[in-house]
């Protein structure tokens, strides 16, 4: 901490200048120093890793692993074992940035260079524009309640709308409703999975996360492989999901996170306080500081090891357990899967969960996709909302006067108002043209952000809060490993992901 | 352990006891929409909300002893990877009664119960979370004549202010005037 210079906290109205220590970090204007807080007393349950959790328990756990399970075998699952671990790290170094400074990751990668965080930028409306997420959610839905799908979505696009404008504090209020709904998929696939499956089920399910190496012949095909990468990519939270969960870590209050006012609802938009101009560092020097530090890492490594790693894994679990208790009873579900029609498969799957157990679990089973995309609708929109606020806001000249709520209002509008247009009038999933590049775009930007992690952690933050040698080598391997697959996918097949 | 320490345990215990309620509603529902006899829904809700309930009033009541902190996941996990099992356990002996006229244990009961041991961390942390979104709004009703509510809310509080600490603590706002200190 050797550097001292002028800065202002607030970037409008006249503010004195006063000498102050700063913390360098590339290019864009320094972090003043600020006391780090103290770490919560006690290990608490919820953090803001549920977003990430409610964003990750997607089609990815619920539906393709399952599905690769029921081609391949449980001994497939060693590849979702190192995508989950992956990216449990990829969480712990996220966090170490947007805590250490209570800056977005987007924010670092702007110090680094700033094309790299307009990649980020424009990769975010071209892969989440789409309401795919919502539709599968949807026509699940239509299964259990005969509503139209249409219908549903749309009602649900707007009310999502008119719920996150008419919060005072979004933040809260989706902390808590993403913890119902997940505490409840749990629960349920927990309780569901203890009546239905059986020992050897779960004991070969298990036993698959170990088999490491194993990849039969039939998986290195041009039709199989490409679908593997993706089920890989999408096991946690895809895409950029992973960067979008540091803004929620800096909205939640973590470590010098309570230094950035809260985003707020449209409503009381104007009672929302400053944004600063940019982030804070704490005093890497002090001892006490250091001793704080350690303890916020312990919090976030509790919430990513847990929350994260733990729940994702435990709803993959039980729902590989429910398909391969499914497949004993109706064998024709891998038929139905290799032939490649996913509502055709779901339809299976619920077929299959019924005649297992009773009628009520095949409703169950669509119950739960139907809660998963309403899941992934609300936390998606409010993280790509806010996301593209954030570096709108910081970025665009002329932006901070329209103020970060205002701005994550009309974001979260034009992605509704895109929505409805397209559930209504065209492909819910986007056109099937440029589907294989926003796929492409979706595993890339997941090996672009390991990069962007190990310079940003490397390059900006003071040397005593800085990745060790382990930390870094594993989110290198994260970058070879998406990018290393996709290219080969594409060199190989010709095809990017499935 | 007085009378009145027994009411006053079972009275803090009432979210814990109500988790067991609902896991009984939901499982009897499950069942009635499913078109099984009422008789045999209502048994069913009965089988699998009394032992939930048994094992969720034995939890609370440590809280409240103070043997298990408040909103820690790890003795929750603890708890519920015996309770869960023993719990499924109890359906289980209870359906098999109802099928076959004499209650008796599923086939192989250790593999039964390791299996649900292993799936039994999901219920914990359901459990907990909905045993402290419920007793958040009960342990302040009834905080002025129950000690053991009044501890949970105390600790609550402390949690609380500790939070407003740390809020101060940043500092909002223009920052004050600061002595140029010597570079480290």
């Amino acid at each position: 901490m050797d550097v001292t210079s002028s800065t202002s906290d607030l970037p409008d109205g006249p503010s004195p200048v006063t000498e102050e220590r700063v913390w360098r970090a590339g290019r864009l204007e320094p972090m003043p120093i600020r006391k780090l807080p103290k770490a919560p007393p006690s290990i608490h349950i919820l953090g803001p890793t549920v977003f990430l959790v409610a964003l990750g328990v997607g089609m990815g756990e619920s539906y393709m692993w399952p599905r690769l399970v029921l081609v391949f075998g449980p001994d497939i699952r060693w590849l979702f074992l190192v995508g989950v671990t992956l990216q449990a790290f990829v969480l712990l170094e996220m966090a170490r940035y947007a805590m250490a400074t209570g800056e977005s990751i987007f924010f670092g990668a702007a110090r680094i260079f700033k094309p790299m965080m307009w990649f980020f930028y424009v990769a975010a409306i071209l892969i989440y524009i789409w309401p795919g997420h919502l539709s599968a959610g949807a026509a699940a839905f239509e299964e259990i309640s005969g509503i139209p799908w249409q219908v549903s979505a749309c009602v649900a696009l707007v009310g999502v709308g008119v719920l996150f404008s008419m919060l005072s504090v979004i933040y809260s209020f989706l902390e808590k409703v993403l913890g119902f709904l997940i505490g409840f998929l749990v629960v349920g696939t927990a309780i569901i999975a203890s009546i239905v499956g059986s020992w050897d089920d779960l004991a070969s399910t298990i036993s698959g996360m170990f088999a490491f190496g194993f990849l039969p012949d039939k998986a290195l095909s041009d039709v199989w492989f490409p679908i593997i990468v993706g089920s890989i990519a999408f096991a946690g939270p895809s895409g950029m999901q992973q960067m979008w969960y540091t803004l929620q870590l800096r909205d939640s209050g973590a470590a010098m996170g309570s230094h950035i006012p809260k985003v707020r609802g449209l409503r009381t938009a104007g009672e929302a306080e400053s944004m600063p101009s940019r982030g804070y560092m704490f005093d890497t020097e002090d001892p006490a500081e250091m001793e704080k530090w350690k303890g916020w890492r312990r919090w976030v490594t509790f919430d990513a090891l847990l929350l994260f790693w733990g729940i994702t894994m435990l709803v993959t679990v039980s729902f590989t357990v429910l398909a391969m208790s499914a497949a004993r009873e109706n064998p024709n579900v891998g038929a139905l899967i290799e032939g490649g029609d996913r509502e055709a498969a779901l339809k299976a799957m619920s077929d299959a969960f019924a005649s297992a157990g009773s009628p009520i679990l095949g409703t169950a089973f669509f119950g739960f996709i139907a809660l998963i995309g309403l899941n992934a609708t609300l936390g998606l929109f409010d993280s790509f909302s806010r996301g593209q606020a954030d570096m709108t806001y910081y970025f665009v000249p002329g932006a901070k006067k329209i103020g970060m709520s205002r701005l994550y209002a009309g974001f979260l509008w034009g992605v509704i108002t895109f929505g409805i247009l397209i559930l209504l009038f065209g492909p819910a999933d986007g056109p099937a043209s440029i589907l294989d590049i926003l796929a492409f775009l979706s595993t890339f930007a997941m090996g672009a952000y390991c990069v962007v992690l190990l310079l940003v952690n490397n390059k900006l933050l003071p040397k005593p809060i800085r990745p060790g040698i382990g930390r870094n080598l594993i989110i290198g391997f994260g970058a070879v490993f998406y990018l290393g697959m996709l290219f080969y996918s594409l060199v190989r097949f010709g095809v990017v992901v499935g | 352990m007085s009378k009145v320490q027994v009411r006053q345990l079972a009275e803090f215990s009432v979210p814990a006891l109500s988790i067991g309620v609902a896991a009984g509603l939901v499982a009897g529902g499950l069942a009635a929409f499913a078109g099984q006899p009422t008789g045999w829904a209502v048994l069913t809700g009965l089988a699998l909300g009394v032992p939930i309930a048994f094992f969720s009033t034995g939890y609370a009541v440590l809280v409240a002893l103070g043997k298990v902190p408040t909103g820690v996941f790890a003795p929750a996990a603890v708890y519920w990877l015996v309770g869960f099992p023993l719990a499924l356990m109890a359906h289980a002996a209870v359906t098999e009664w109802v099928i076959v006229g004499s209650p008796g244990l599923p086939e192989s009961p250790l593999e039964f119960l390791a299996f649900r041991a292993l799936l039994s961390m999901g219920f914990a942390i359901g459990f907990l979370w909905m045993h402290e979104q419920l007793g958040r709004h009960w342990w302040p009703r009834i905080r002025e004549h129950n000690e053991y509510a009044y501890r949970c809310v105390e600790q609550y509080k402390e949690m609380a202010v500790s939070l407003e600490e740390r809020k101060a603590a940043a500092g909002r706002g223009r920052p004050r005037p600061r002595k140029r200190r010597a570079p480290a």
